[in-house]
């Protein structure tokens, strides 16, 4: 369980403190899906990198498991980044053997895990090259596989699909879908993607434009197993877009506007 | 999975045709370079040989600028001629400064270049002096070098390692630097520690410019060691160079020239190649 309470961040500048992050308070279940979006700069990252205690927060606290987060990464938490974070000098197969000989797992262990993760990933046979030989979506896989590996019960995912092609995102929601239920992790996934956000999760967190607050927790109560591939066609899924979108889209909307307001000040 | 559809025969013969073109190209280009050379060659050979030339222009007068078939005899005494091994001791000379001038300032590069990305404030508080130190023309310090070491092999890996180290030095300091955040912060979440971090993050990141600078470094590393052979020394290409200045003796400074051309190509392309193999996982490293 992840308990978001009263957070909130002020970056400092020269000339004024800017509110990314005005005040947060949630808190997502254990094994739930849940999805934040919001207009660009509404520190829906923010947000993500305080849960993994990248970052701490200026105001409230974060609690994992029951565990304030302080100093360092909570345990079994896995990150995925919007940016490629695949070594590039290591192999696929040494990649995804990397948070396993961090622990100081055997080798012979490490060799049979490996094997199936590149099975689950569909990268059978490409143990062997270096990430470079890989297509963009390939890389995400091995990025994935390489947190999976970790066997993590939260995964953070910080817009992993935002620089893929539709085919191949709309593929990858299968297999993180069919991941999730297989092992059940909680997963919070910031998007810019509202029919990426309505596909995937449980719940679907709007933020505002900076200083951000929750705007709307929306639950998607479509059931599971979904398909990725036709549930956009469904007037299940029409009605909570749509419900989501007449929030977001305002946001879009005057986004603009409130980026050229003052920041409130800070205390 | 339909079966590819058959191929328009004309649009593949014109692409066979393109790349039949671009072959011919290659093979054009190489003939014109090897014919450049040979016209150059015959120009110093026979334009020598002509009085009137070799009397009036200085870069036609053969006690100037000798003659290629008096250069390439002059090798053969040298090598296998009534001069035998008088060229190995001086070549090993000069090569085995070159390879340990370069090795020191690898590996000394490398370290600083890693321990200063580290430790912000001895960055900050050295890189005056550092860029003060690069910025004077380094020739200059080789007759210090010299003066201080002596006449021997310790000035000429000195002088090549004060004119490698900074190229490796800037190279792997910078790189070092560039390398992502979210990078090492991934690394944290799957659980290393900041050991692990620099074993398995900065030091591959940092060693892939550092390697990436080795082609240059070599030939820097040559450079400096014939430096410091002409100011003093007695063994190496360098001091060959000086001895046939001394003795105006123009086939033997072509001769020495020749063989020090020849060496800094194959290293050169040595490390080229093994650059290419140790950054095998980074195409965008590799000079084209």
């Amino acid at each position: 369980m992840i308990e978001i309470d009263r957070v909130g961040q002020v970056y400092l500048t020269k000339t004024r403190d800017i509110w990314a992050i005005a005040e947060i308070t949630t808190t997502v279940a254990t094994g739930e899906f849940v999805s934040i979006v919001g207009p660009s700069g509404c520190g829906k990252s923010t947000l993500l990198n305080i849960i993994a205690g990248f970052i701490a927060p200026t105001a409230g606290v974060v609690r994992v498991a029951g565990v304030t987060v302080e100093n360092g990464i909570p345990p079994n938490l896995g990150y995925i980044f919007q940016k490629d974070t695949v070594l590039p000098w290591y192999r696929v197969r040494d990649n995804i053997a990397l948070g396993l000989r961090y622990r100081g797992t055997p080798e012979r262990e490490i060799k049979d895990r490996v094997a199936a993760l590149l099975a689950l990933g569909h990268l059978d046979g490409f143990g062997d090259v270096y990430p470079h030989e890989l297509s963009g979506g390939m890389r995400r896989r091995v990025a994935l596989l390489m947190t999976l590996a970790c066997r993590p019960t939260i995964l953070l995912l910080d817009e992993p699909f935002g620089a893929l092609d539709t085919h191949t995102k709309t593929l990858l929601h299968k297999e993180l879908i069919e991941i999730w239920r297989e092992m059940g992790q909680t997963v919070v996934l910031v998007t810019h993607n509202l029919d990426e956000a309505v596909t995937l999760s449980d719940r679907v967190l709007v933020l505002s434009a900076p200083p951000s607050r929750i705007l709307l927790d929306h639950r998607v109560d479509m059931p599971h197993p979904r398909d990725v591939f036709t549930v956009r066609e469904t007037p299940a899924f029409a009605h909570h877009f749509q419900t989501i979108w007449k929030v977001l889209g305002e946001q879009f909307r005057t986004g603009a506007v409130e980026d050229l307001a003052p920041a409130r000040r800070g205390p | 999975m339909s079966a590819p559809q058959k191929p328009n025969i004309d649009r593949v013969a014109r692409l066979r045709e393109i790349a039949r073109a671009a072959r011919r190209e290659r093979l054009n280009v190489l003939a014109w370079q090897v014919s450049l050379l040979l016209l150059l060659l015959a120009i110093w050979e026979f334009g020598t040989r002509v009085p009137w030339l070799a009397q009036n222009v200085n870069v036609l007068d053969p006690f100037f600028v000798s003659q290629p078939s008096r250069v390439l005899s002059k090798l053969y005494d040298w090598t296998f001629g009534v001069k035998a091994g008088y060229l190995w001791p001086n070549l090993f000379s000069t090569l085995g400064a070159t390879f340990l001038g370069l090795i020191v300032a690898v590996s000394t590069g490398f370290a600083v270049g890693l321990l200063f990305s580290q430790r912000r404030r001895l960055a900050e508080i050295l890189s005056p002096f550092i860029i003060a130190l690069n910025s004077l023309p380094r020739i200059a310090f080789v007759p210090l070098i010299t003066m201080i070491l002596g006449l021997g092999m310790a000035s000429k890996v000195a002088t090549a390692w004060f004119i490698v180290f900074f190229l490796v030095f800037f190279n792997t300091f910078k790189g070092a630097l560039s390398i992502e955040r979210e990078l090492m912060d991934f690394c944290r979440t799957l659980g290393a520690s900041e050991r692990q971090i620099t074993r398995t993050v900065r030091i591959p990141n940092a060693l892939a410019w550092t390697f990436a600078a080795l082609p240059n470094a070599v030939s820097f590393s040559l450079i400096g060691v014939v430096l410091s052979e002409f100011v003093g020394s007695t063994t190496g290409m360098g001091y060959l160079i000086i001895v046939a200045l001394a003795t105006l003796n123009s086939a033997e400074m072509f001769a020495a020239l020749a063989v020090l051309c020849i060496v800094g190509v194959v290293l050169v392309m040595i490390f080229r190649l093994l650059e290419r193999r140790v950054l095998r996982w980074a195409p965008e490293f590799r000079e084209i």
